[in-house]
């Protein structure tokens, strides 16, 4: 192949490469910066945003999602203890659907679910949000006055997903724990107390310790990206929805994508 | 990093530029104490720039900016927004919170950056509001008010913390001419009153004569002229004679599609 051509073919890795690299450098710049506005405040002693400021996102973030987050797992729930325990059911072990749907809800769907949920929901309003913020110049007049802009605007709105994501996680495994003891009632005719029995006795401590460090993790990465994306915004109303798909379709893949890689050093590192 | 320096603003050969394109190129000004310095030029020639240069908003490619003693291309982050609560803005489309009420708007840096109670910052809320006469409007939303208003409670907002300084942007920009006569009248009144410098930046010329103590024409990035308002009036610089009196015959559109297109 003549070196022309190569260039022309290495290149555009190069400069995507090269985008992708500063867009995580530009991430971690702003979540660093965030936390420094953040403790400066606390250190003079301060609270960096007003109370009333982070309720109103976990009411918007947390409480309002509720109703998605369950209906959406328990509905998943309901399909995935049918489908397992058909298949289960022809080799006699049907009794293996609650340990199976449990602990793959605890540990693995429940957060991955409510992330995913959260931010369609959530991560896309806080970017629409700054973004517009940012086009209108209120981020800009903010700054003017001298408050922090990160620390009022967007360390409120990362604790409140911060907080309220393992909250939401454990709602979505009760669903989806709910309706697999329907189906197993319904269809497999396992009574709700030896579902218990089965649903205790198969899911160990760290698997929701796991869930749960998960949520958290899955919190950080939404709320970061959501809010970066916000106020990164340029040129009017289109740079809003262009930031906004940009915001839900970096979350999501940043989701699944850091689920995998905590899976695999999980299964390296605690093999059973 | 200080300096003996007794003017509220100095640009010393201020260079800036985005990416290709040079907005200031050498621009030096220094700005007295109680100046109402209006800044001149066409539209996109750097007039809105070098106001958010004075705030720390934007860094120069190169060349300093002095507030009083500090040098704002220096500070460090948590200084210049020690520095930020002596200037106050007030922005062409007003850039009020639009989640917050008018009331909240004002009381927001009180509440930010003051030790206050709630019952001062209402009294001073209360007393800025009728500064500006927009005490009945303390709850209606930003969206409830008209163009006028809102920059009758940008400027209140900006006043709230007894800036040294205030810069406006455009500040009867698509008003009609009663309410920006109005405008330009409460910020007279109120830099009077309050004894603030304040820098105006303006194309509206009826407006910049109304208000100003010294006039600036930037041009080309550079501060041409600069001078009291009848001086600047009677000013022989060509590009000042074109700016005041709108003809298209002139340096100002000398090689430009504009100038082509008239021709």
């Amino acid at each position: 192949m003549p070196e022309g051509n190569e260039a022309v073919i290495v290149a555009p890795g190069v400069q995507l490469a090269r985008n992708f690299f500063r867009e995580v450098g530009s991430l971690f710049w702003f979540v660093a910066h965030t936390l420094n506005e953040t403790t400066e405040r606390l250190q003079s002693g301060r609270l960096p945003f007003r109370a009333a400021s982070f309720f109103r996102h976990t009411q918007r973030a947390g409480v309002d999602s509720v109703p998605l987050v369950s209906l959406v797992s328990f509905f998943l729930g309901l399909t995935m203890a049918l489908l397992t325990g058909y298949q289960l059911q022809r080799f006699g072990t049907e009794r293996l659907i609650p340990g199976l749907v449990s602990i793959a809800f605890t540990r693995e769907l429940g957060p991955l679910i409510t992330g995913i949920m959260l931010a369609a929901r959530i991560g896309a309003a806080f970017t629409a949000e700054l973004g517009t913020m940012q086009v209108s110049e209120e981020v800009e007049a903010i700054e003017a006055m001298g408050i922090g802009p990160l620390r009022f605007l967007v360390a409120p709105r990362m604790l409140a997903l911060f907080f309220l994501m393992p909250c939401l996680s454990t709602i979505s495994n009760i669903a989806a724990i709910f309706a697999t003891s329907l189906v197993s009632r319904a269809y497999f005719s396992i009574a709700f107390v030896y579902f218990l029995d089965l649903v205790r006795d198969a899911l160990l401590i760290r698997d929701i310790i796991t869930g749960v460090l998960k949520s958290f993790l899955f919190a950080l990465l939404i709320g970061a990206i959501a809010c970066y994306r916000g106020l990164s915004v340029r040129g009017g109303a289109a740079g809003v929805g262009i930031a906004t798909t940009s915001s839900v379709v970096t979350a999501v893949t940043t989701v699944i994508g850091f689920d995998t890689l905590y899976n695999i050093v999980y299964i390296v590192f605690y093999p059973t | 990093m200080s300096t003996q320096n007794t003017d509220v603003v100095e640009l010393r050969d201020v260079h800036m530029q985005f990416e290709e394109k040079k907005v200031l190129d050498g621009t030096s000004l220094e700005v007295h104490p109680e100046d109402r310095l209006v800044i001149m030029g066409q539209s996109g020639s750097g007039k809105s720039t070098i106001l958010r240069l004075i705030l720390g908003i934007l860094q120069p490619t190169s060349g300093s900016i002095f507030f009083k003693q500090f040098e704002i291309t220096r500070l460090k982050r948590r200084k210049l927004q020690q520095v930020r609560r002596s200037i106050g803005m007030v922005y062409q489309y007003s850039a009020l919170l639009s989640s917050r009420n008018v009331r909240d708007n004002i009381a927001l840096p009180l509440e930010e950056l003051t030790d206050k109670s709630p019952d001062e910052i209402d009294q001073i809320v209360d007393q800025k509001l009728e500064l500006v006469g927009m005490k009945d409007s303390k709850d209606l939303m930003p969206s409830e008010l008209s163009g006028g208003m809102r920059k009758r409670v940008s400027l209140a907002r900006a006043l709230v913390l007894e800036p040294e300084l205030v810069l406006f942007d455009e500040p009867s920009a698509g008003l009609d001419p009663v309410i920006a006569s109005v405008i330009d009248e409460l910020i007279i009144n109120l830099t009077e009153k309050s004894q603030v410098t304040s820098i105006i930046v303006t194309h509206e010329m009826g407006s910049a004569f109304r208000i100003g103590t010294r006039m600036a024409m930037l041009y080309q990035g550079k501060i041409i002229e600069d001078a009291a308002p009848e001086e600047f009036k009677r000013s022989t610089n060509p590009v000042v004679s074109q700016f005041l009196s709108g003809s298209t015959e002139g340096p100002i559109l000398e090689g430009t599609q504009d100038a082509i297109a008239t021709k």
